[in-house]
């Protein structure tokens, strides 16, 4: 193309067209991953505010103001819901016994109800049957406990950091 | 939440709005569409590839970093390229300035004085761009760009390898309309004179 005679709009007509033809160029691997690194993203409204909170109050002298204020409004808390409460000692007597029943009665039910199924599903006898059965469960029981403590000694031997400092990781692994 | 996909095919507002709302996807995409156009504009601005690679970083953080302040009635990409431009252009001039202390402090009376505050030319390895330019054509046209001023510079990547408008240059430079048609019109004449021993 260069060999070519050009006249003054052929020239133009070539520049214009070789400028749109230009490579688009792109930075290196990991770009995007640095630029991210350095972006400060959003936070959700309530976040924001905890931490600004968090921030305006891990300062010394107001953490310090923070607790006094924490400890006076217990102690004054405390100063008026005691004699509350022991002015109103039979009502809480007879409220928290009453919680008392109704979580005993709650449990009773709940235990009946697994006893009956249990009874309904057979598992009882089974459980009976396993135990009188005698080598057979200890055969088992033996088994799963050698099974066990294979299972945790190969483990054990699989996870053994190297005892090298200078052992690389590729190597450990 | 929008997949990487569905965020392709949504314009910039939209994608804006979701990476103000926090969506790290948005963020990407974002990166994703302008990370090329704005590093080959600073490229070619500051011939310079780590340099470059610095100034769209910077672009970018900037950009990211301010996406609160960005009024949705401009053009996004006009809002990148401005600060993009903005940032190759103080490159450039701060350059011009380094250029001055090449021959030693101003202050340094004795000859190794000149000697240890001169500045040591360093043999650099040719970068892609010079490779690029090494061949052909487009490295002639690559060359000529290179010699054009900064302004006329960007009016004519941004014109011709990025495809903008008159009006978004002009909003891009801070600059009348008029005077960017001139200056694409006067880049133009100079890339004429530039490359006219192609004309023989």
């Amino acid at each position: 193309m260069t060999d070519k005679q050009l006249d003054g709009g052929d020239l133009d007509a070539l520049v214009l067209r070789e400028l749109s033809c230009l490579r688009t160029l792109g930075p290196g691997r990991g770009f995007s991953d640095r630029v991210m690194a350095r972006v400060r993203r959003p936070q959700p409204a309530p976040v924001v505010l905890l931490r600004r909170v968090g921030a305006w109050a891990i300062q010394p002298r107001r953490a310090v103001s923070l607790a006094a204020a924490y400890a006076v409004c217990v102690a004054v808390g405390l100063r008026l819901a005691v004699p509350w409460v022991a002015a109103h000692a039979p009502a809480f007597s007879f409220v928290t016994s009453w919680a008392a029943a109704q979580v005993s009665a709650l449990l009773d039910a709940a235990a009946l109800t697994i006893a009956s199924w249990v009874v309904e599903l057979g598992a009882a006898d089974a459980i009976h049957s396993a135990f009188t059965a005698g080598p057979r469960l200890w055969a088992a029981l033996a088994a799963l406990t050698i099974g066990y403590t294979a299972c945790g000694y190969g483990l054990r031997v699989l996870l053994r950091a190297p005892r090298r400092k200078d052992v690389s990781l590729a190597s450990a692994l | 939440m929008p997949t990487a996909k569905d965020l392709q095919s949504l314009g910039d507002r939209e994608v804006v709005a979701l990476a103000k709302a926090g969506k790290e996807a948005a963020y990407r995409e974002l990166l994703r569409r302008y990370e090329r156009p704005v590093f080959s504009l600073i490229y070619r601005m500051v011939r310079d590839r780590a340099l470059a690679e610095d100034l769209a970083q910077e672009t970018f953080i900037k950009v990211l970093n301010a996406l609160e302040s960005y009024r949705p009635e401009y053009k996004f990409s006009s809002w990148v390229f401005k600060i993009a431009n903005n940032a190759a252009i103080d490159q450039l001039r701060r350059r011009e300035v380094d250029t001055l202390s090449l021959d030693g402090a101003p202050d340094a009376r004795t000859a190794d004085e000149v000697e240890a505050t001169a500045l040591q030319a360093v043999d650099r390895q040719e970068s892609p761009l010079a490779e690029l330019e090494s061949r052909e054509l487009g490295s002639q046209i690559e060359l000529a760009v290179g010699k054009l001023r900064p302004e006329y510079r960007t009016c004519i990547l941004l014109r011709h390898v990025e495809g903008r408008s008159y009006e978004e240059i002009a909003e891009v430079m801070d600059l009348p309309l008029g005077t960017v048609k001139t200056y694409i019109h006067r880049a133009r004449l100079e890339l004429r004179d530039y490359l006219a021993h192609l004309r023989t």
